[in-house]
């Protein structure tokens, strides 16, 4: 099958890599864009240092009181908010763009666009925003991490690295499904821009251990917001907690919601397609 | 004497523009010394408005009509020279003054988005403290002359963009004001919406005696409600008089449009060839020729259809502004002339 | 011609109609968006029920108290925390780089009436509808946090008033801030670090009587607590009486230094918006 010009048309079997390699593209492309505002980058930095200056006065104030918060010591919350900061800063990087921009094409009807184009639409939507300045939160969040850990005086075994890779991108996976799922709404309630500010209202609650929050709430930030996955877990890892258990059924729940991201995806797609005259 | 409505002496703004230079060596000049250079957007301008009279201010985009505008209603402060309006000085933005001028630029929505128009009325009415009886009669009359009907009942939002200029206008007028701005006021309508809102300001000028001053693109705004034309280009004004007086003394040509039964046949020996689109073809000759030109049109060839008119006022205005740029051109040459003069000499 | 018209009342009460119609209207636009302001408002409870956990569960380690507050006590001042947070939204300090962009500011310059009384009455009608729907959400914490409130009636009568103050207090000085927009586009870092300020020393973030000493004196100068903590306090906290009335004169006293704050400020924005156009 031939395109337009008459070129050959890649078909996806024959290439499982490409949607890494379409990542690459356009997060060059979109780094480059970024890269020219380096008023951007300052004010990014700036508003960085001013979250942290205010996290690190909250636990400095939550530490005058205490000396521990169940059973999570000082360094160890440090550690929860630089995997917070870090996570923070993959979604905003990463996620968010492309869901806002999601959205707004579902709005103006630019949606077409994508899906007249020869990539899996998902992959595509998912991955054409990159919001460059945001990685300064990454570093940031790892700094912070690094300073937890090194307080702890306990060392990292190459283990307890793995299972915080590998927490990481689950979690992260995790948090990419949720926000799919939610902005595929969009399909068929059209406005939908305050879940923003509710998913970063709720997102600040995994500043914190997640086993701090009464029942009810912590079932709540596992299974339907997954912040528990995304942070406490990873968190877990890092300060030697985690154990096998959680990290199957972080592995099988990523699993679920992949699936379930991709045949919602599809089916609020067909109801577009449809829908559209 | 009755004071002019509004009195305008040796007006002028000028801004200040930052300048830069295309290219990298520039672009790292400007971080380290800011230059700027000094736009004059109104350069000395002077006229007077009589109370009732409805002016057209021409000129292209970027001539200082805007500007002026701005400094008649308060907007922005005069860098020197007066200005008055129904005796007030309009950077005081007293609110007595505010009270009797209104300003209407195209685009601009001042109703509320979500809510009947009438809902908004009733805000201004409270916001310039009208008396109730009076905002109602102005109101209900308003309403009738732009056959408005139920629409001051829906939400702003669920208007069209001609509907909704309507009900714009209303909401500016509804506190009676003796001063009209209006910048633009047809801009992006359709023609029978255009014709709705130039009437309505005619009657609004023949029932309150209002002054107004109004700037346009589209000359038929300006052919139907003005007698008198303020002509600007470059913040200077080229030409302040009657509408007939402007067509006469730079109307140079006519246009004379061609139908032929049969055929199209070459016509440049009998004047300029404007335009050829299917079987018509516009020429433009010489004002004095068009009489000659026509019997020769009518005598040589098998016309069918032969109409004869003023060019648009567009080229009038064009003319105007090509004839103030050729003395500007022959002005600074003049003056380049007499420089090298004096360098040769000395 | 005809003679210029006098405004058909006086000063008073036409303030007093403008104020009123411009509620109303702003009750009628805000209930229309009534799914949206919800939406908002149940995010925001986030943030304090955060606060409220973390707190809680310090206090019940450390044998039912911290700082001579109780997990019940925490409850009631974060639940009523909603409230006053809501009160306390007024027009950001970063919708002026909108208004002078699409000219709104200059259609708000044409009226003979100065622009921030259509903010004030706006925002103010808005509180109403805000006001019932966050009844029901009170009603929900109240139920999952079990808090300890027992207000007396001077308590809920300072209350009503202090939000109010509240709600001025804001209004008036953020609006001070905001006409820095005139004079720079970079205002974002000047916003942020005033509203970090704002939630480490309002009571925003904690009972401001958990912050070390430095920073309860540097509250009590500074405007913020009148904002926050205060009305919070007057509600939840049993204040003496002396308190509770120096609380309000607190309050009047940031409020008359904001509005001649925003005259004086004003009328150098306008002038040099006049002179470069914006």
């Amino acid at each position: 099958m031939t395109g337009r010009t008459g070129t050959p048309m890649a078909s996806p079997a024959r290439e499982p890599l490409r949607p890494i390699r379409l990542f690459g593209v356009f997060f060059r492309i979109g780094a480059l864009n970024e890269l020219q505002y380096r008023a951007n980058f300052a004010i990014q930095v700036f508003q960085s240092v001013i979250a942290l200056a205010t996290g690190l006065a909250v636990i400095g104030l939550v530490f005058s009181q205490t000396t521990h918060l169940n059973d999570w010591t000082r360094p160890e919350l440090l550690a929860v908010m630089g995997v917070h900061i870090l996570m923070g800063g993959l979604i905003q990087t990463f996620i968010q763009p492309n869901m806002v921009r999601l959205m707004a094409d579902v709005r103006e009807g630019t949606l077409d666009f994508v899906l007249t184009k020869p990539e899996d639409s998902q992959v595509l939507i998912s991955i054409r925003e990159v919001k460059i300045w945001q990685a300064i939160d990454v570093v940031i969040g790892f700094v912070v991490l690094g300073v937890g850990i090194a307080q702890l005086q306990t060392s990292i075994g190459p283990v307890q690295a793995l299972g915080f890779a590998l927490a990481l991108l689950l979690g992260a996976s995790m948090i990419y499904c949720f926000w799919l799922i939610l902005t595929t709404g969009a399909f068929w309630i059209v406005r939908m821009d305050e879940i923003h500010e509710l998913f970063d209202g709720i997102y600040q609650s995994g500043r914190w251990p997640v086993t701090i929050y009464p029942g009810w709430l912590r079932v709540s930030l596992t299974y339907l917001v997954p912040i528990a996955f995304a942070v406490t877990v990873p968190a877990e890892a890092i300060t030697s907690r985690l154990t096998v258990e959680t990290i199957a059924i972080a592995a099988i729940f990523a699993v679920i919601l992949l699936l379930v991201t991709r045949w919602w995806w599809r089916f609020g797609l067909r109801h577009y397609s449809g829908a559209s005259a | 004497m009755p004071q002019p409505a509004i009195h305008v002496r040796d007006l002028r703004k000028t801004f200040r523009v930052p300048v830069r230079e295309a290219g990298l060596r520039a672009a790292f000049k400007s971080l380290v010394r800011r230059e700027s250079r000094e736009v004059k957007a109104v350069d000395d301008v002077s006229f007077d408005l009589e109370p009732g009279e409805v002016v057209g201010f021409l000129g292209p985009n970027g001539a200082g009509k805007t500007t002026t505008l701005k400094m008649l209603s308060g907007l922005l402060y005069p860098t020197s020279g007066e200005a008055t309006v129904l005796g007030h000085v309009p950077s005081r933005r007293e609110p007595g003054f505010l009270r009797q001028i209104t300003m209407v630029m195209g685009n601009r929505n001042q109703l509320q988005w979500d809510l009947p128009a009438l809902d908004s009325f009733d805000l201004i009415r409270a916001i310039y403290r009208l008396p109730a009886d009076q905002f109602r009669q102005t109101r209900d009359e308003f309403i009738e002359l732009l056959e408005l009907g139920d629409l001051v009942n829906k939400p702003v939002r669920n208007l069209s963009l001609g509907e909704r200029m309507k009900v714009e206008t209303v909401g500016a007028l509804l506190h009676r004001p003796q001063v009209l701005f209006l910048d633009e006021p047809t801009i992006g309508l359709d023609v029978t919406m255009q014709k709705r809102i130039r009437s309505f300001v005619a009657e609004y000028n023949r029932r309150l005696g209002a002054t107004v001053l109004l700037t346009s693109h589209y000359m038929a705004d300006v052919q139907a409600l003005c007698r008198r034309v303020v002509v600007i280009h470059h913040g200077r004004i080229l030409f302040d008089g009657a509408l007939s007086v402007l067509a006469a003394r730079f109307n140079a040509t006519k246009t004379i449009g061609v139908v032929l039964r049969d055929g199209t046949v070459d016509l440049s020996a009998y004047g300029e060839v404007m335009a050829t689109d299917d079987d018509r073809v516009t020429l433009r000759v010489a004002r004095a020729d068009a009489p000659e030109v026509t019997t020769r049109l009518l005598r040589d060839l098998p016309v069918a259809d032969l109409t004869i008119e003023d060019p648009p006022i567009e080229d009038v205005i064009e003319h105007v502004f090509a004839g103030a740029a050729e003395d500007q051109r022959a002005e600074a040459e003049a003056e380049a002339e007499a420089t090298a003069a004096t360098a040769r000499s000395s | 011609m005809t003679a210029p018209p006098r405004p058909a009342v006086g000063p008073v009460r036409g303030y007093l109609d403008y104020y009123l119609t411009s509620m109303r209207i702003a009750i009628a636009t805000q209930f229309q968006y009534r799914v949206a302001n919800y939406f908002y408002m149940i995010g925001m409870v986030a943030e304090p029920v955060i606060y409220l956990v973390v707190w809680s569960t310090i206090a019940r380690q450390q044998g039912g108290e911290v700082g001579g507050i109780t997990p019940g006590q925490f409850a009631a001042y974060y639940i009523v925390w909603t409230l006053v947070r809501n009160m306390n939204i007024i027009f950001t300090p970063y919708g002026w780089e909108e208004r002078i962009r699409t000219g709104e500011l200059s259609g708000m310059l044409l009226r003979p009436m100065h622009p921030i009384h259509a903010d004030l009455g706006f925002f103010a009608g808005w509180k109403f509808v805000v006001i019932v729907l966050w009844l029901p959400i009170a009603a929900v914490l109240s139920l999952l946090f079990q808090p300890d409130l027992q207000p007396r009636l001077i308590d809920v009568v300072v209350f009503a008033f202090a939000i109010w103050g509240a709600y001025l207090i804001r209004s008036v000085n953020y609006w001070i801030l905001g006409m820095v927009t005139f004079w720079t586009t970079r205002v974002g870092p000047i916003f942020q670090l005033v509203f970090t300020a704002e939630l480490l020393l309002s009571g925003r973030l904690v009972p401001l009587s958990l912050m070390p000493d430095w920073a309860q004196r540097l509250a009590d100068v500074l405007p913020f607590k009148w904002t926050f903590g205060f009305p919070i306090e007057a509600l939840v906290g049993h204040l003496p009486e002396s308190e509770l009335i120096g609380g309000l004169a607190m309050q009047a006293l940031w409020i008359a230094i904001g509005a001649i704050g925003v005259r004086v400020v004003w009328r150098f924005a306008v002038r040099h918006y006049g002179a470069v156009g914006g």
